[in-house]
């Protein structure tokens, strides 16, 4: 009975570890783009992932951080586990005592300090300085591993065979090191596994352009995840999962079968062990050592630049067509949000060719002196754009010549015609009891402010305290209703019929109107926000000519086409919105809005550092709630 | 004899070095920005903004839900610890793997994975509608950052709690059996009082990182409740304001010296050290 109970209650642990992993391997599976709808069985996925340089990089980038960090921390490790066990005491605790610094302190202050220390040391973010945080944090896992097996060996056979004539490191290998060997595997497998599991610590000391599966995984969150990336999780988990299962199984059966079955499955786990793990390393490295070099391969460096775009804001078949076009070499990089990218720039840290800010962020930096002047007899295309954009640009860039529209949009409320029965024309829907627990807002000040400062009928770039009180009050007097505050995931949220309303970008609309044919967006008869997202050149550049070629193709209707396709937000490119095929888009009134709603829109303006802490500190306030 | 000592001792150099150079001295960068001002003069305004309402209340609440989700995971953990003690080596060092494989699945996108289990048209509710039970509405509230913490920490308490449960010497439990004690007796004059020093650690491997993740309170917890993990990462990514948000760090700083002094005092021969 009681062995009974206590297979049930390991039965119940388990289900309850594995219920989230069986829903990833499931989602693998899902033909649907969207984690929220099932689209019915496919495999497409595992295929395309292997063509997805993006992944395939981070994969390699995690796999060798992982094995380089767990293999160093090893060494490292073992070598003071050692040293620190012939020390008095005292002196052991004091050791003890840091090397549990790293295991104790929050992930966060330990990403935090080691990034301070790179960035005051000159060290440029990248690679390497993800590298010596994964080894700081693992050599304390190998420490505690190897120091109770050492505890435990017994220090007079090393004593015998050092009088026998062994000499120290001789004795230490034949002696020592077999009785702690099962601790220095399972260290350097522990440190693998935290090397592959962490996020935080990653996403504070790495640099652009190097990419671990967590910090691409944590900036598609926002997005949506693509499915390659659960297909990627599965095949790893899986392998290990039989890896393990494996070793595992043949010395479980040594002791009841016969001795020779019983020397031949340790024989096969031996092997296993030795060669086949090793083996498999070695081939992981190759191959993935192979895809990188060809996707990174050394070039002439005046043939390079430096995009840096908002994360799924381009046709990854438009960035092949440009170097294949040009030769010239492209070194992507994303961010998710203005106020993460700002900082980059303004370091100097890296020097940027091409950036695709917001028109508020744009204001902000050329009030700052970090963009230079576009040339535009280099950028022809630019008759593409039609003219109201570039009027419209002038509200934050007030001669033309630092920005180049590349797309725009408004922000509405989108909302589920089944749920919503009510005509939706005016922000104060997102007040209504009824809605509770219905509603998504967005999690961003300016965007959450602008909603409650129109519904107010004040500006949405109000510098007026009483107003932004106002506003604050009755943002946290919506709290109650709201279900989530959000960023992209409204997308995956408004498409599963998880919430009847949402505040939405109107390009992120167009998409979700595809999934879910009963959702409606509409700009509130209040008004709204209308903005643009532009290119424009960091003054450090150091290809300026060739971001102004890759502007200029951007420019080119055909491409600006492919892109509005790909990304569903409006484009400024107005040739490029002639050839439309599906009159459906070409005629929608959620990408092409009629001009007399866009007249109670405004565009975002940088207020200033002391604005920008009010805001963020009324936002807080809201937030802590 | 003293030669070979100081020879092994050589052994711990590289360590040292390294965690001079990448533990010791990012703490010291740490208070010293935590404790100067934007101009480099002394202050100690940065640490006092945990005393406004809205930081304290997140403070607050991080310690609450931290201090459930340990206490949820112990008592999740102690009997899996004492059947896996009991069971025979090999199966047993097996469902130990079995438990730390799922961090192989990106710590990410297992939350993610409860999103979609939790959700109001998740899994779960869709499984309970199809058997007709009433729904349950857990997403976007603390307990779903509770599961989340739960779920992802789990792990770190399962495995020291094992170590020391199974080094219980089974003579010692057979001797207080033949003296007569009861299975209850056993259990809280023996295998209680030899499993502290598990318990602690097992304690504050899960406690801490609860206390300080900001990422599972984002994605469970529908970013509606800020957690102090929020607080700083907002003031770093966010507001760009690295001295509040290190003099915020500090104050979290507390809390792991009070775990380390715990472990120094209970678990003085590392025997509840996880692995």
């Amino acid at each position: 009975m009681k062995k009974f109970i206590s297979k049930i209650y390991l039965a119940l642990i388990i289900i309850l570890l594995y219920a989230p992993i069986l829903t990833l391997v499931v989602l693998s599976f899902n033909s649907s783009k969207t984690r929220a709808k099932w689209g019915g069985i496919t495999g497409k996925w595992y295929v395309s992932l292997f063509h997805d340089d993006g992944i395939m990089n981070a994969l390699y980038t995690t796999l060798v951080i992982a094995l380089l960090s767990a293999v160093i921390a090893t060494v490292i490790g073992t070598a003071a586990a050692i040293g620190i066990s012939a020390y008095r005491q005292r002196t052991k605790s004091i050791f003890m005592g840091v090397t549990n610094i790293p295991m104790l302190n929050a992930d966060i202050v330990t990403g935090i300090s080691l990034m301070l220390l790179f960035i005051a040391f000159k060290f440029t973010l990248g690679f390497k300085t993800i590298l010596l945080a994964h080894i700081t944090f693992n050599i304390p896992y190998v420490i505690l591993s190897v120091a109770p097996k050492l505890k435990q060996t017994n220090k007079s056979t090393y004593e015998a065979a050092l009088d026998l004539g062994a000499s120290p490191i001789y004795a230490f290998f034949k002696v020592v090191f077999p009785d702690i060997l099962p601790g220095v595997i399972s260290g350097f497998f522990l440190a693998i596994t935290m090397s592959l599991d962490d996020f935080i610590i990653t996403h504070f000391t790495k640099g652009p352009g190097v990419d671990t599966l967590s910090t691409k995984i944590y900036s598609e969150v926002r997005k949506g995840i693509k499915p390659e990336m659960y297909a990627l999780s599965t095949i790893m988990f899986l392998t290990v999962f039989i890896l393990l299962i494996l070793i595992n199984t043949n010395p479980k059966e040594n002791k009841k079968t016969e001795h020779i079955i019983n020397s031949k499955a340790r024989k096969v786990s031996k092997l296993i062990m030795h060669r086949l793990i090793p083996a498999t390393m070695v081939v992981v490295i190759i191959i993935g050592g192979f895809v990188y070099s060809k996707t990174n391969k050394t070039v002439d460096s005046k043939k390079q630049l430096i995009v840096y775009n908002w994360g799924e804001y381009i046709d990854p078949k438009v960035l092949t067509m440009f170097e294949k076009e040009t030769g010239i070499n492209v070194v992507y990089e994303e961010f998710e949000t203005n106020e993460i990218m700002y900082p980059k720039i303004s370091s100097g840290a890296i020097s940027y060719d091409v950036v695709c800010p917001s028109d508020y962020m744009i204001q902000r930096m050329i009030k700052n002196n970090l963009l230079s002047k576009i040339d535009f007899d280099k950028v022809p295309n630019i008759k593409h754009i039609g003219s109201q954009y570039m009027k419209q640009s002038r509200q934050f860039d007030p001669t033309n010549e630092y920005s180049v529209p590349y797309c725009w949009g408004t922000v509405g409320i989108l909302y589920n015609k089944k749920m919503v029965k009510e005509k939706v024309d005016s922000w104060n829907i997102l007040w209504n009891k009824k809605y509770k627990d219905n509603i998504l807002m967005q999690d961003s000040v300016r965007d959450s402010f602008a909603v409650a400062l129109k519904s107010l009928g004040y500006s949405l770039n109000s510098a007026d305290l009483d107003e932004l009180n106002a506003a604050k009050n009755k943002l946290i007097k919506q709290k109650p209703l709201v279900q989530a505050y959000v960023i992209d995931q409204v997308r995956d949220k408004m498409i599963g019929n998880e919430a009847a309303l949402g505040v939405i970008y109107s390009g992120e609309a167009i998409y979700t109107q595809k999934e879910n044919p009963n959702l409606e967006y509409v700009i509130p008869k209040e008004g709204s926000n209308v903005w643009i997202d532009s290119w424009v050149i960091p003054k450090n550049a150091k290809h300026k000519e060739n971001a102004e070629k890759f502007i200029n193709f951007l420019c080119r209707p055909d491409i600006a086409l492919l892109n509005f396709e790909y990304i569903t937000y409006s484009t400024p490119n107005v040739d490029a919105a002639k050839l439309i095929k599906d009159p459906d888009i070409r005629n929608s009134k959620t990408a092409f809005p009629d001009p007399k709603d866009l007249d109670r829109c405004e565009t975002f303006k940088y207020l200033g550092t002391k604005y920008d802490r009010i805001y963020n500190e009324l936002w807080r306030e809201v937030k802590s709630k | 004899m003293t030669n070979k000592h100081s020879l092994k001792k050589l052994l711990a150099g590289p360590y040292l070095v390294w965690a001079v150079a990448f533990i010791i001295i990012p703490l010291i960068m740490i208070m010293y920005y935590g404790l100067t001002t934007e101009k480099g003069h002394f202050t100690f305004a940065n640490i006092a903004t945990i005393t406004t309402p809205d930081n304290l209340k997140a403070l607050g609440l991080a310690l609450l839900l931290s201090i459930i989700s340990t206490l949820i995971c112990l008592i999740l953990a102690y009997p899996l610890g004492m059947i896996l003690s009991n069971s025979n080596i090999n199966s047993s060092s097996f469902m130990i793997i079995l438990f730390i494989l799922p961090m192989w699945m990106n710590f990410l996108l297992r939350t993610i994975a409860w999103q979609s289990l939790l959700e109001k048209n998740g899994v779960i509710n869709s499984v309970l509608s199809l058997l007709h039970l009433p729904r349950f509405e857990m997403i976007n509230t603390p307990g779903a950052i509770i599961v989340g913490m739960v779920y992802n920490f789990l792990p770190f308490m399962i495995l020291p709690l094992y170590n020391v449960l199974s080094k219980i010497d089974k003579d010692v439990i057979n001797a207080a059996r033949d003296l007569g004690a009861n299975g209850f007796q056993t259990f809280h004059r023996i295998i209680l009082p030899l499993s502290v020093p598990g318990i602690i650690s097992g304690i504050t491997m899960v406690f801490v990182p609860s206390l300080t993740t900001f990422v599972i309170s984002d994605i469970l917890g529908g970013s509606k409740i800020l957690l102090i993990g929020n607080v700083i990462d907002q003031e770093f990514v966010q507001s760009s304001n690295w001295h509040v948000g290190s003099g915020l760090s500090l104050i979290l700083m507390i809390f792991i010296l009070i775990s380390m002094a715990m472990i120094a005092k209970y678990d003085k021969e590392g025997e509840g050290s996880a692995f």
